[in-house]
Protein backbone atom coordinates (compact mmCIF):
# COMPACT_ATOMS: atom_id res chain seq x y z
CA UNK A 1 0.00 0.00 0.00
CA UNK A 2 2.55 2.29 0.70
CA UNK A 3 4.92 1.67 -2.16
CA UNK A 4 1.45 1.90 -4.15
CA UNK A 5 0.90 5.79 -2.51
CA UNK A 6 4.53 6.65 -3.26
CA UNK A 7 4.39 5.53 -6.53
CA UNK A 8 1.24 7.70 -7.45
CA UNK A 9 3.20 10.72 -5.18
CA UNK A 10 6.38 10.51 -7.71
CA UNK A 11 3.95 11.19 -10.49
CA UNK A 12 2.36 13.66 -8.78
CA UNK A 13 5.48 15.36 -7.82
CA UNK A 14 6.81 15.04 -11.57
CA UNK A 15 3.67 16.62 -13.12
CA UNK A 16 3.27 19.38 -10.48
CA UNK A 17 7.18 20.54 -10.87
CA UNK A 18 7.03 20.66 -14.22
CA UNK A 19 4.20 22.39 -14.47
CA UNK A 20 5.73 24.77 -11.62
CA UNK A 21 8.61 25.45 -14.01
CA UNK A 22 6.97 25.38 -16.98
CA UNK A 23 3.70 27.33 -16.09
CA UNK A 24 2.36 26.74 -19.23
CA UNK A 25 -1.04 24.98 -18.07
CA UNK A 26 -1.92 27.04 -15.58
CA UNK A 27 -1.06 30.77 -17.30
CA UNK A 28 -3.41 29.75 -19.67
CA UNK A 29 -6.36 27.89 -17.83
CA UNK A 30 -5.66 31.30 -14.99
CA UNK A 31 -5.49 33.56 -18.51
CA UNK A 32 -9.08 32.26 -20.06
CA UNK A 33 -10.64 32.45 -16.31
CA UNK A 34 -10.08 35.93 -15.76
CA UNK A 35 -11.06 37.00 -19.18
CA UNK A 36 -14.21 34.48 -19.54
CA UNK A 37 -14.83 36.43 -16.59
CA UNK A 38 -14.28 39.84 -18.32
CA UNK A 39 -16.72 38.89 -21.52
CA UNK A 40 -19.18 37.16 -19.42
CA UNK A 41 -19.88 40.85 -17.76
CA UNK A 42 -20.72 42.41 -21.18
CA UNK A 43 -22.44 39.38 -21.89
CA UNK A 44 -25.09 40.41 -19.40
CA UNK A 45 -27.57 43.56 -19.28
CA UNK A 46 -27.92 44.29 -15.94
CA UNK A 47 -30.78 46.24 -16.76
CA UNK A 48 -32.74 42.98 -17.26
CA UNK A 49 -30.71 40.03 -15.41
CA UNK A 50 -29.24 40.25 -11.63
CA UNK A 51 -25.56 38.98 -12.24
CA UNK A 52 -25.56 36.82 -8.64
CA UNK A 53 -28.62 34.90 -10.84
CA UNK A 54 -26.63 33.85 -13.70
CA UNK A 55 -23.15 33.92 -11.82
CA UNK A 56 -22.86 30.13 -10.18
CA UNK A 57 -23.63 29.00 -14.69
CA UNK A 58 -20.93 31.36 -15.66
CA UNK A 59 -18.63 29.98 -12.86
CA UNK A 60 -19.36 26.35 -13.86
CA UNK A 61 -19.23 26.47 -17.64
CA UNK A 62 -15.83 29.31 -17.53
CA UNK A 63 -14.71 25.49 -15.54
CA UNK A 64 -15.25 23.11 -17.77
CA UNK A 65 -13.74 24.96 -20.61
CA UNK A 66 -10.91 26.16 -18.91
CA UNK A 67 -10.53 22.66 -17.55
CA UNK A 68 -10.77 21.35 -21.01
CA UNK A 69 -7.70 23.53 -22.30
CA UNK A 70 -5.54 22.00 -19.08
CA UNK A 71 -6.92 18.81 -19.23
CA UNK A 72 -6.37 17.90 -22.56
CA UNK A 73 -3.28 18.93 -22.51
CA UNK A 74 -2.76 16.11 -19.95
CA UNK A 75 -0.34 13.90 -21.85
CA UNK A 76 0.26 16.54 -24.71
CA UNK A 77 4.39 16.86 -23.08
CA UNK A 78 5.00 13.33 -22.84
CA UNK A 79 3.19 12.13 -25.71
CA UNK A 80 5.66 14.22 -27.68
CA UNK A 81 9.11 12.83 -27.06
CA UNK A 82 7.67 9.37 -26.29
CA UNK A 83 8.31 10.13 -22.55
CA UNK A 84 4.82 8.39 -21.96
CA UNK A 85 5.97 5.59 -22.57
CA UNK A 86 8.34 5.31 -20.06
CA UNK A 87 6.02 6.45 -17.59
CA UNK A 88 3.78 3.40 -18.50
CA UNK A 89 6.98 1.09 -18.41
CA UNK A 90 7.95 2.12 -15.05
CA UNK A 91 6.98 -0.63 -12.27
CA UNK A 92 3.95 1.55 -10.82
CA UNK A 93 0.38 -0.05 -12.01
CA UNK A 94 -1.38 1.64 -15.09
CA UNK A 95 -4.22 2.71 -11.99
CA UNK A 96 -1.31 4.47 -9.87
CA UNK A 97 -0.45 6.17 -12.83
CA UNK A 98 -4.15 7.40 -13.94
CA UNK A 99 -4.75 8.47 -10.06
CA UNK A 100 -1.34 10.27 -10.11
CA UNK A 101 -2.63 11.89 -13.03
CA UNK A 102 -5.82 12.82 -11.96
CA UNK A 103 -4.58 13.95 -8.84
CA UNK A 104 -2.16 16.41 -10.32
CA UNK A 105 -4.84 17.65 -13.08
CA UNK A 106 -7.05 18.32 -9.72
CA UNK A 107 -4.84 20.32 -8.37
CA UNK A 108 -4.42 22.32 -11.07
CA UNK A 109 -7.74 22.31 -11.84
CA UNK A 110 -8.88 23.36 -8.52
CA UNK A 111 -6.62 26.51 -7.95
CA UNK A 112 -8.00 27.67 -11.67
CA UNK A 113 -11.55 27.42 -9.47
CA UNK A 114 -10.62 29.27 -6.74
CA UNK A 115 -9.44 32.33 -9.10
CA UNK A 116 -12.41 31.93 -10.46
CA UNK A 117 -14.73 32.03 -7.70
CA UNK A 118 -12.52 34.89 -6.29
CA UNK A 119 -12.65 36.79 -9.89
CA UNK A 120 -16.28 36.19 -10.72
CA UNK A 121 -17.09 37.13 -6.76
CA UNK A 122 -15.46 40.57 -7.09
CA UNK A 123 -17.07 40.81 -11.04
CA UNK A 124 -20.51 40.30 -10.29
CA UNK A 125 -20.14 41.46 -6.64
CA UNK A 126 -21.32 38.12 -5.06
CA UNK A 127 -21.63 38.42 -1.38
CA UNK A 128 -21.22 34.48 -0.23
CA UNK A 129 -21.27 35.51 3.17
CA UNK A 130 -21.37 31.95 5.62
CA UNK A 131 -22.00 29.53 2.54
CA UNK A 132 -18.16 30.12 1.32
CA UNK A 133 -16.85 26.79 2.52
CA UNK A 134 -19.28 24.93 0.73
CA UNK A 135 -18.79 26.74 -2.22
CA UNK A 136 -15.45 25.91 -2.06
CA UNK A 137 -16.47 22.01 -0.99
CA UNK A 138 -19.14 21.77 -3.71
CA UNK A 139 -16.18 23.32 -6.64
CA UNK A 140 -13.61 20.75 -5.23
CA UNK A 141 -16.08 17.77 -5.79
CA UNK A 142 -17.19 19.01 -9.37
CA UNK A 143 -13.69 19.19 -10.32
CA UNK A 144 -12.50 16.13 -8.89
CA UNK A 145 -15.29 14.36 -10.89
CA UNK A 146 -14.27 16.47 -14.39
CA UNK A 147 -10.28 15.95 -13.92
CA UNK A 148 -11.09 12.24 -13.34
CA UNK A 149 -13.47 12.24 -16.72
CA UNK A 150 -11.14 15.19 -18.58
CA UNK A 151 -7.62 12.82 -17.60
CA UNK A 152 -9.37 9.66 -18.86
CA UNK A 153 -10.28 10.62 -22.30
CA UNK A 154 -7.32 13.28 -22.56
CA UNK A 155 -5.52 9.77 -22.79
CA UNK A 156 -8.10 8.22 -25.72
CA UNK A 157 -8.28 11.75 -27.65
CA UNK A 158 -4.52 11.89 -27.20
CA UNK A 159 -4.38 8.52 -29.26
CA UNK A 160 -6.59 9.50 -32.10
CA UNK A 161 -5.63 11.63 -35.16
CA UNK A 162 -8.32 13.83 -34.39
CA UNK A 163 -6.16 15.20 -30.78
CA UNK A 164 -8.22 17.26 -28.20
CA UNK A 165 -11.23 18.42 -30.22
CA UNK A 166 -12.25 14.81 -30.04
CA UNK A 167 -12.37 15.52 -26.09
CA UNK A 168 -15.40 17.68 -25.60
CA UNK A 169 -17.69 15.57 -27.93
CA UNK A 170 -16.68 12.52 -25.92
CA UNK A 171 -16.53 14.07 -22.30
CA UNK A 172 -19.69 17.04 -22.61
CA UNK A 173 -22.46 14.21 -22.69
CA UNK A 174 -20.91 12.34 -19.39
CA UNK A 175 -20.46 15.64 -17.93
CA UNK A 176 -24.44 16.90 -17.40
CA UNK A 177 -24.58 15.31 -14.06
CA UNK A 178 -21.98 17.20 -12.86
CA UNK A 179 -23.24 20.91 -13.99
CA UNK A 180 -26.90 20.19 -12.73
CA UNK A 181 -26.22 19.20 -9.75
CA UNK A 182 -23.14 22.15 -9.48
CA UNK A 183 -24.78 24.85 -10.13
CA UNK A 184 -27.96 23.92 -8.93
CA UNK A 185 -26.07 23.58 -5.51
CA UNK A 186 -23.75 26.73 -6.22
CA UNK A 187 -26.94 28.79 -7.44
CA UNK A 188 -28.70 28.29 -4.14
CA UNK A 189 -25.97 28.59 -1.65
CA UNK A 190 -24.36 32.21 -3.52
CA UNK A 191 -28.43 33.56 -2.43
CA UNK A 192 -27.65 32.29 0.95
CA UNK A 193 -29.94 29.10 1.27
CA UNK A 194 -29.15 27.13 3.88
CA UNK A 195 -26.82 24.23 3.10
CA UNK A 196 -29.64 21.52 4.38
CA UNK A 197 -31.33 22.43 0.83
CA UNK A 198 -28.71 21.20 -1.16
CA UNK A 199 -26.91 18.55 0.75
CA UNK A 200 -28.36 15.74 -1.15
CA UNK A 201 -27.16 17.42 -4.74
CA UNK A 202 -23.93 17.88 -2.97
CA UNK A 203 -23.91 14.28 -1.60
CA UNK A 204 -24.92 13.46 -5.30
CA UNK A 205 -21.59 15.60 -6.97
CA UNK A 206 -19.87 13.27 -4.28
CA UNK A 207 -21.16 9.95 -6.07
CA UNK A 208 -20.61 10.73 -9.35
CA UNK A 209 -16.89 12.03 -8.99
CA UNK A 210 -16.26 8.38 -6.80
CA UNK A 211 -17.99 6.65 -9.70
CA UNK A 212 -15.99 8.89 -12.31
CA UNK A 213 -12.46 8.54 -10.45
CA UNK A 214 -12.95 4.56 -10.00
CA UNK A 215 -14.10 3.53 -14.09
CA UNK A 216 -11.09 5.91 -14.75
CA UNK A 217 -8.74 3.77 -12.72
CA UNK A 218 -10.17 0.54 -14.15
CA UNK A 219 -10.32 1.32 -17.52
CA UNK A 220 -7.13 3.82 -17.95
CA UNK A 221 -5.12 0.71 -18.50
CA UNK A 222 -7.20 -0.57 -21.79
CA UNK A 223 -6.61 2.62 -22.98
CA UNK A 224 -2.69 3.00 -22.95
CA UNK A 225 -1.65 -0.30 -23.47
CA UNK A 226 0.22 -1.08 -26.66
CA UNK B 1 -22.94 -19.71 -34.40
CA UNK B 2 -21.51 -19.74 -38.52
CA UNK B 3 -22.12 -16.83 -40.59
CA UNK B 4 -24.66 -18.70 -42.34
CA UNK B 5 -26.64 -19.52 -39.52
CA UNK B 6 -25.96 -15.79 -37.99
CA UNK B 7 -27.55 -14.67 -41.38
CA UNK B 8 -30.61 -17.29 -41.32
CA UNK B 9 -30.90 -16.28 -37.71
CA UNK B 10 -31.30 -12.36 -38.56
CA UNK B 11 -33.64 -12.86 -41.31
CA UNK B 12 -35.96 -14.92 -39.18
CA UNK B 13 -36.17 -12.39 -36.50
CA UNK B 14 -35.81 -9.30 -38.78
CA UNK B 15 -38.93 -11.43 -40.81
CA UNK B 16 -40.75 -11.93 -37.37
CA UNK B 17 -40.43 -8.59 -36.13
CA UNK B 18 -41.69 -6.96 -39.58
CA UNK B 19 -44.79 -8.73 -39.47
CA UNK B 20 -45.03 -7.92 -35.88
CA UNK B 21 -44.75 -4.18 -36.93
CA UNK B 22 -47.22 -4.65 -39.24
CA UNK B 23 -49.45 -6.27 -36.28
CA UNK B 24 -48.73 -3.33 -33.60
CA UNK B 25 -49.80 -0.66 -36.25
CA UNK B 26 -53.03 -2.01 -36.81
CA UNK B 27 -53.53 -2.59 -32.93
CA UNK B 28 -51.60 1.05 -32.27
CA UNK B 29 -54.31 2.35 -35.04
CA UNK B 30 -57.84 0.61 -34.84
CA UNK B 31 -57.69 -1.93 -32.01
CA UNK B 32 -56.48 -0.01 -28.79
CA UNK B 33 -59.04 2.82 -27.50
CA UNK B 34 -58.61 6.24 -27.97
CA UNK B 35 -56.76 7.71 -24.92
CA UNK B 36 -59.74 10.23 -23.31
CA UNK B 37 -57.02 13.42 -22.29
CA UNK B 38 -54.71 13.26 -25.55
CA UNK B 39 -56.63 12.02 -28.13
CA UNK B 40 -55.24 10.53 -31.18
CA UNK B 41 -51.62 11.78 -30.42
CA UNK B 42 -51.54 9.42 -28.38
CA UNK B 43 -50.74 7.05 -30.11
CA UNK B 44 -47.18 7.99 -30.83
CA UNK B 45 -46.75 6.03 -27.51
CA UNK B 46 -46.52 2.33 -28.84
CA UNK B 47 -43.97 3.37 -31.04
CA UNK B 48 -42.40 5.71 -28.46
CA UNK B 49 -41.65 3.81 -25.14
CA UNK B 50 -40.90 0.33 -27.02
CA UNK B 51 -38.08 2.42 -29.07
CA UNK B 52 -36.69 4.31 -26.58
CA UNK B 53 -36.67 0.80 -24.41
CA UNK B 54 -34.74 -0.94 -27.55
CA UNK B 55 -32.21 2.29 -27.64
CA UNK B 56 -31.34 1.54 -23.51
CA UNK B 57 -31.16 -2.27 -23.96
CA UNK B 58 -28.86 -1.57 -26.88
CA UNK B 59 -26.49 0.73 -25.11
CA UNK B 60 -26.37 -1.95 -21.75
CA UNK B 61 -25.82 -4.98 -24.70
CA UNK B 62 -22.84 -2.73 -25.70
CA UNK B 63 -21.25 -2.16 -22.75
CA UNK B 64 -21.68 -5.50 -21.26
CA UNK B 65 -19.99 -6.61 -24.94
CA UNK B 66 -17.12 -3.97 -24.25
CA UNK B 67 -16.45 -5.22 -21.43
CA UNK B 68 -16.20 -8.45 -22.18
CA UNK B 69 -14.14 -7.33 -24.66
CA UNK B 70 -11.61 -5.59 -23.42
CA UNK B 71 -11.01 -8.79 -20.86
CA UNK B 72 -11.22 -11.61 -23.55
CA UNK B 73 -9.78 -9.73 -26.77
CA UNK B 74 -12.09 -11.56 -28.74
CA UNK B 75 -12.87 -9.63 -32.16
CA UNK B 76 -16.51 -10.81 -32.40
CA UNK B 77 -17.40 -9.13 -28.55
CA UNK B 78 -16.11 -6.09 -30.26
CA UNK B 79 -18.59 -6.52 -33.12
CA UNK B 80 -21.05 -7.48 -31.31
CA UNK B 81 -20.84 -3.47 -29.55
CA UNK B 82 -20.43 -2.11 -33.02
CA UNK B 83 -23.66 -3.46 -34.18
CA UNK B 84 -25.79 -2.83 -30.87
CA UNK B 85 -24.45 0.90 -31.37
CA UNK B 86 -25.54 1.08 -34.51
CA UNK B 87 -28.48 -0.65 -33.77
CA UNK B 88 -29.08 1.86 -30.43
CA UNK B 89 -28.57 4.85 -32.46
CA UNK B 90 -31.52 3.84 -35.02
CA UNK B 91 -33.82 3.69 -32.21
CA UNK B 92 -32.68 6.69 -30.50
CA UNK B 93 -33.22 8.78 -33.11
CA UNK B 94 -36.77 7.38 -33.50
CA UNK B 95 -37.27 8.35 -29.79
CA UNK B 96 -36.19 11.94 -30.71
CA UNK B 97 -38.20 12.18 -33.36
CA UNK B 98 -41.62 10.70 -32.29
CA UNK B 99 -40.99 12.78 -28.81
CA UNK B 100 -41.13 15.90 -30.53
CA UNK B 101 -44.23 15.53 -32.72
CA UNK B 102 -46.03 14.28 -29.70
CA UNK B 103 -44.76 16.93 -28.05
CA UNK B 104 -45.94 19.56 -30.47
CA UNK B 105 -49.63 18.86 -29.94
CA UNK B 106 -49.04 17.74 -26.11
CA UNK B 107 -46.81 20.23 -24.43
CA UNK B 108 -47.23 22.73 -27.58
CA UNK B 109 -43.59 23.07 -28.13
CA UNK B 110 -40.96 20.20 -30.54
CA UNK B 111 -38.57 20.51 -27.88
CA UNK B 112 -38.64 20.61 -23.58
CA UNK B 113 -35.48 20.00 -21.61
CA UNK B 114 -37.52 17.21 -20.13
CA UNK B 115 -35.43 14.67 -18.67
CA UNK B 116 -36.18 11.37 -20.76
CA UNK B 117 -36.03 13.45 -23.66
CA UNK B 118 -33.13 15.02 -22.02
CA UNK B 119 -31.08 11.64 -21.36
CA UNK B 120 -32.10 10.11 -24.74
CA UNK B 121 -31.00 13.15 -26.48
CA UNK B 122 -27.21 12.39 -24.42
CA UNK B 123 -27.70 8.79 -24.96
CA UNK B 124 -27.50 10.01 -28.89
CA UNK B 125 -24.35 11.83 -28.00
CA UNK B 126 -23.04 8.85 -26.23
CA UNK B 127 -23.41 6.92 -29.63
CA UNK B 128 -21.67 9.65 -31.91
CA UNK B 129 -18.60 9.35 -30.25
CA UNK B 130 -18.17 5.93 -29.94
CA UNK B 131 -18.35 6.25 -33.66
CA UNK B 132 -16.22 9.23 -34.04
CA UNK B 133 -13.37 7.81 -31.30
CA UNK B 134 -13.87 4.41 -33.40
CA UNK B 135 -12.85 6.18 -37.11
CA UNK B 136 -10.59 8.72 -35.75
CA UNK B 137 -7.27 6.03 -35.44
CA UNK B 138 -5.29 4.96 -37.61
CA UNK B 139 -4.33 1.36 -35.84
CA UNK B 140 -7.59 -0.36 -35.65
CA UNK B 141 -7.46 -2.19 -32.51
CA UNK B 142 -6.90 1.09 -31.21
CA UNK B 143 -10.02 2.36 -32.08
CA UNK B 144 -11.78 -0.71 -30.30
CA UNK B 145 -10.52 -0.49 -27.02
CA UNK B 146 -11.24 3.49 -27.35
CA UNK B 147 -14.88 3.25 -28.39
CA UNK B 148 -15.30 -0.22 -25.93
CA UNK B 149 -14.25 2.85 -23.10
CA UNK B 150 -16.62 4.94 -24.30
CA UNK B 151 -19.40 2.46 -24.44
CA UNK B 152 -18.65 1.63 -20.74
CA UNK B 153 -18.36 4.78 -19.16
CA UNK B 154 -21.32 6.07 -21.29
CA UNK B 155 -23.52 3.26 -19.80
CA UNK B 156 -21.92 4.03 -16.21
CA UNK B 157 -23.13 7.57 -16.44
CA UNK B 158 -26.12 6.90 -17.77
CA UNK B 159 -28.04 6.32 -14.55
CA UNK B 160 -26.35 9.63 -12.87
CA UNK B 161 -27.99 12.01 -15.91
CA UNK B 162 -31.24 10.20 -15.40
CA UNK B 163 -30.95 11.12 -11.85
CA UNK B 164 -29.63 14.74 -12.28
CA UNK B 165 -32.22 15.94 -15.23
CA UNK B 166 -35.10 14.15 -13.18
CA UNK B 167 -33.67 16.56 -10.52
CA UNK B 168 -33.63 19.20 -13.05
CA UNK B 169 -36.99 19.43 -14.27
CA UNK B 170 -40.06 17.21 -15.37
CA UNK B 171 -42.67 17.86 -17.70
CA UNK B 172 -43.02 13.99 -19.16
CA UNK B 173 -45.79 12.43 -18.12
CA UNK B 174 -44.69 9.77 -14.97
CA UNK B 175 -44.66 6.19 -15.68
CA UNK B 176 -47.27 3.98 -16.24
CA UNK B 177 -46.47 0.36 -16.51
CA UNK B 178 -42.93 0.51 -14.37
CA UNK B 179 -44.53 1.75 -10.89
CA UNK B 180 -43.72 0.04 -7.77
CA UNK B 181 -47.72 0.14 -7.38
CA UNK B 182 -48.16 -2.18 -10.77
CA UNK B 183 -49.38 -0.38 -13.93
CA UNK B 184 -52.30 2.40 -14.15
CA UNK B 185 -52.48 2.18 -17.95
CA UNK B 186 -55.72 0.34 -18.75
CA UNK B 187 -55.68 -2.90 -19.82
CA UNK B 188 -55.83 -2.89 -24.15
CA UNK B 189 -53.15 0.21 -24.10
CA UNK B 190 -50.78 -1.89 -21.88
CA UNK B 191 -51.31 -5.15 -23.96
CA UNK B 192 -50.44 -2.94 -27.25
CA UNK B 193 -47.27 -1.49 -25.56
CA UNK B 194 -46.10 -4.69 -24.14
CA UNK B 195 -46.73 -6.07 -27.76
CA UNK B 196 -44.76 -3.19 -29.29
CA UNK B 197 -41.64 -3.73 -26.37
CA UNK B 198 -41.45 -7.31 -27.48
CA UNK B 199 -41.58 -6.42 -31.94
CA UNK B 200 -39.13 -3.89 -31.52
CA UNK B 201 -36.88 -5.90 -29.17
CA UNK B 202 -37.33 -9.00 -31.68
CA UNK B 203 -36.72 -6.82 -34.36
CA UNK B 204 -33.78 -5.05 -32.93
CA UNK B 205 -31.77 -8.44 -32.52
CA UNK B 206 -32.70 -9.37 -35.92
CA UNK B 207 -31.23 -6.25 -37.27
CA UNK B 208 -28.21 -6.48 -35.07
CA UNK B 209 -27.68 -10.27 -36.08
CA UNK B 210 -27.77 -9.30 -39.56
CA UNK B 211 -25.14 -6.58 -39.24
CA UNK B 212 -23.38 -9.30 -37.02
CA UNK B 213 -22.58 -11.61 -39.60
CA UNK B 214 -21.86 -8.51 -42.27
CA UNK B 215 -19.35 -7.43 -39.77
CA UNK B 216 -17.99 -10.88 -39.20
CA UNK B 217 -17.99 -11.00 -43.55
CA UNK B 218 -16.10 -7.89 -43.88
CA UNK B 219 -13.65 -9.29 -40.95
CA UNK B 220 -13.38 -12.74 -43.56
CA UNK B 221 -12.34 -10.49 -46.67
CA UNK B 222 -10.06 -8.44 -44.92
CA UNK B 223 -8.14 -11.58 -43.81
CA UNK B 224 -8.34 -12.86 -47.23
CA UNK B 225 -7.40 -9.42 -48.36
CA UNK B 226 -4.14 -9.50 -46.41
CA UNK B 227 -3.12 -12.99 -46.91
CA UNK B 228 -3.45 -12.77 -50.65
CA UNK B 229 -1.16 -9.43 -50.76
Amino acid sequence: MSTYLSQVWVIVWKDLVLEMRSRERIAAMGAFAVLAGVLFNFSIDTTTTRPQDVASGLIWMTLIFGGLLGVGRTFHLEAQDGALQGVLMSPAPKDAVFLAKTAANFVLLYVVSLLVLGVFGLFFGLDLGPNLGWVVVVLGLGALGFVALGTLFAAVSTGTNMGETLLPVLVFPLLVPMVIYGVGTTTRLINGRPFDEVEGNVRMLGAFALAAVAAGAVLFRYVVED
Amino acid sequence: MSTAGMRRGGTTLTLLGLLGLIALYWMAFFWVPTEVNQGVVQRIFYIHVPAAWTSFLAIGFAALASGMYLWLRDERLDRAALCAVEGGLIFATLVLTTGPLWGKIAWGTYWTWEPRLTLTLLLWFIFIGYFMVRNATEDPEKGKRFAAVVAIVGAIDIPFIHLSVVWFRSLHPEPVVARPDGPTLPGDMLVTLLFGVLVFTVLFFGLFLFRYAVEGLRAEADLRARSAA
